[in-house]
């Protein structure tokens, strides 16, 4: 019982991180229609570069901060780059983020080198009915419940928040009422460099991350927000929990080495059933 | 290519790719064998991307069961041939059964699915003991057809030239014929081509297994030529670069996936020889790589969506003497549903 305690709430930290990263893939979606590959890349720059920050010795959240502000600073840069040309279709800015990858890995060896790297979060741990479960678990949870009232509040209480939704429910619209749609695009990039930014911060003391973990990271957030078509934050909540919590699972129960496969599965299974429920006309006339 | 002529093209490209092998020197052999093999897997890549619309960001997954296939076969001792001949009809066979559930999928859905694929199969590869595990399977006997066994690389360099020679010959037939113009019209809507009676679902499935296959039988010589396989030779980032050779060559067209090959595999050649000069610094040619690869990758895709070999003849037609006046655009036609038709 204790041992299974002790993996709900780390699988359910894990799957906070999860559930940023698939937020920072939604949001970008909606706005811009473009599935952003480089989502994991924005962690492992977060993560590292908190790291360097704390060793250079700035103080515990200054440095998560500002990491999370290069994060949010490389998500306008790849947006920029991958939507600001005007006529380039979803399908050629999902290449292009795939690129920008690439260039970001060549980026993270010359400063970092290719060595996993992580940086000491919360330390000690807390024992709740005999299971001991990290400290930086509860700070991943509490803050990641923290950014999703936050979004929450962003999305439905401020006029960019509006906005923004605007342009995800009709571009045409938006545009109409005068919302410059392109620059939306780009806030929505920035917001989603951040979110993925603080999912790197708030990871990295957990698992180690180094330059090439963005494939693994964007595989798990893109799995969990499939659940929603990548368009509901909410169900990309549900499902990254799912997949944090089925994981650690695996891990704890059967064997560590397969729960990327048990994570990799479900996405599939998530994503054939919902393509059973719907027809070639609907995505052809959705786009 | 009007003043040029295709026929002309193509012999200059076939005597060139006859006779590297025999001016190339000892070390440049592997590189001219490996860019033959990643050729073979290109084109079927850009066949389904270009042609079906589809993108595959898990293309090496049957680049490695073609490879573990053969190597599995000859190290039971069962003839060699038939290792390579059961390459790629295995990982075709894989994809006709995977291909089912997956194509059902489109646009960023199929790459990531596909992606997963390939995550899925490593993995599974690393822990079983039949496959030697993270080891892999070592000394792969030198493959042997009909009592001639191909020992030195000049021998596999012919051989990967046949298997391309094959591959595109396969292609070029497809694409001319009426399944060929059915799948075109499948990359631009799927719904227009159900509607005027392509079997959509089956031509995709085709087309699906058909590239597999061809980078099964790329596999099946891979494993021969290095006379090892294991999941480290197969990584995500081979499947990315296959994506790069496709997208910066031009998906959908023949040459495309040659030049495409072709000039990656030597860019990457030449990055690593500067990298590797005294003075550099270890991560020099893997920083280099990765820089060019993706700057490379980002360029072609928004200054050249339609890849370096349309670009190219698109522009040379323009400028040429004996201007057909029209003709060009009909002439595109056939490229031009590169990464436009799925977006989703």
């Amino acid at each position: 019982m204790s041992d299974f305690l002790q993996y709900l709430i780390s699988g359910l930290a894990v799957g906070c991180g999860f559930a940023l990263l698939a937020s920072g893939l939604v949001t970008i979606h909606r706005v811009t229609h473009v599935v952003n590959f480089a989502q994991g890349m924005f962690a492992v720059v977060a993560g590292l570069t908190a790291g360097s920050l704390l060793s250079a010795g700035l103080p515990h959240g200054a440095a998560e901060v500002a990491a999370v502000a290069v994060a949010g600073a490389t998500g306008l840069l790849v947006g920029l780059i991958a939507t600001g040309k005007p006529g380039t279709s979803a399908q050629s800015a999902l290449i292009a983020t795939l690129g920008l990858g690439f260039v970001a890995y060549a980026v993270e060896i010359m400063i970092w080198g290719d060595n996993p790297r992580s940086h000491p979060g919360l330390r000690g741990n807390v024992e709740i009915a005999g299971a001991f479960v990290q400290k930086q678990s509860f700070l991943v949870i509490g803050v990641t419940a923290a950014v999703f009232a936050a979004l929450l509040a962003f999305f439905t209480r401020t006029y960019l928040g509006k906005a923004l939704s605007a342009c995800a429910a009709n571009p045409y619209a938006a545009r109409a009422v005068g919302i410059d749609v392109t620059r939306m695009g780009l806030v929505a990039f920035a917001l989603g460099g951040m979110l993925g930014g603080a999912a790197g911060v708030l990871l990295t003391p957990m698992m180690p991350i180094s330059y090439n973990s963005d494939v693994l990271l964007i595989t798990n957030g893109f799995a969990a927000a499939v659940l929603g078509s990548l368009n509901r934050p909410g169900l990309a909540l549900i499902g990254a929990l799912t997949l944090g919590v089925a994981e650690t699972m695996v891990a704890g129960y059967h064997e560590a080495s397969y729960q990327t496969v048990v994570a990799l599965a479900l996405m599939l299974v998530i994503m054939i059933w919902q393509s059973s429920r719907r027809t070639a006309l609907q995505e052809e006339t959705a786009r | 290519m009007k003043s040029l002529s295709r026929p002309a093209v193509a012999v200059a490209v076939c005597a060139a790719a006859l006779l590297a092998p025999l001016l190339l020197s000892q070390t440049q052999l592997p590189v001219y064998i490996v860019l033959v093999l990643a050729a073979c897997v290109v084109t079927g890549l850009s066949m389904l991307m270009g042609y079906a619309g589809q993108v595959s960001l898990g293309q090496a997954a049957f680049f490695m069961i073609g490879g573990y296939t053969a190597a599995l076969i000859s190290l039971e001792e069962l003839p060699t041939w038939l290792g390579l001949a059961a390459s790629p009809l295995v990982a075709a066979a894989v994809a006709a059964v995977i291909g089912v559930p997956l194509l059902r999928l489109r646009g960023h859905q199929l790459a990531f699915a596909t992606l997963a694929i390939q995550l899925i199969g490593l993995n599974l590869v690393g822990q079983q003991e039949w496959t030697g595990g993270d080891i892999g399977l070592q000394g792969v006997p030198r493959l042997r057809i009909a009592g001639y066994e191909f020992a030195d690389d000049r021998a596999y360099a012919y051989l990967a030239l046949a298997a391309l020679g094959l591959i595109v010959l396969i292609t070029r037939n497809i694409v001319a014929s009426r399944p060929g113009r059915g799948l075109r019209a499948l990359a631009t809507s799927e719904v227009a081509a159900e509607s005027s009676g392509v079997p959509v679902a089956a031509y995709k499935l085709a087309v699906f297994s058909l590239s597999a296959g061809f980078a099964g039988l790329a596999g099946g010589v891979y494993a021969f030529y290095f006379g090892y396989v294991a999941p480290s030779s197969f990584p995500v980032l081979l499947s990315f670069e296959y994506i790069v050779m496709v997208v910066v060559g031009g998906a959908g067209t023949i040459y495309g996936a040659l030049a495409g090959a072709t000039v990656i595999t030597l860019l990457l050649q030449l990055l690593n020889n500067i990298g590797t000069m005294e003075g550099m610094p270890a991560a020099a040619p893997t920083v280099l790589s990765y820089a060019v690869y993706g700057l490379l990758l980002v360029l072609v895709v928004l200054f050249m969506p339609r890849g370096l070999v349309p670009t190219v003849t698109g522009w040379w037609e323009r400028r040429g003497p004996a201007r057909p006046s029209g003709d060009g655009p009909a002439s595109d036609g056939a490229k031009k549903p590169d990464l436009t038709p799925t977006s989703a």
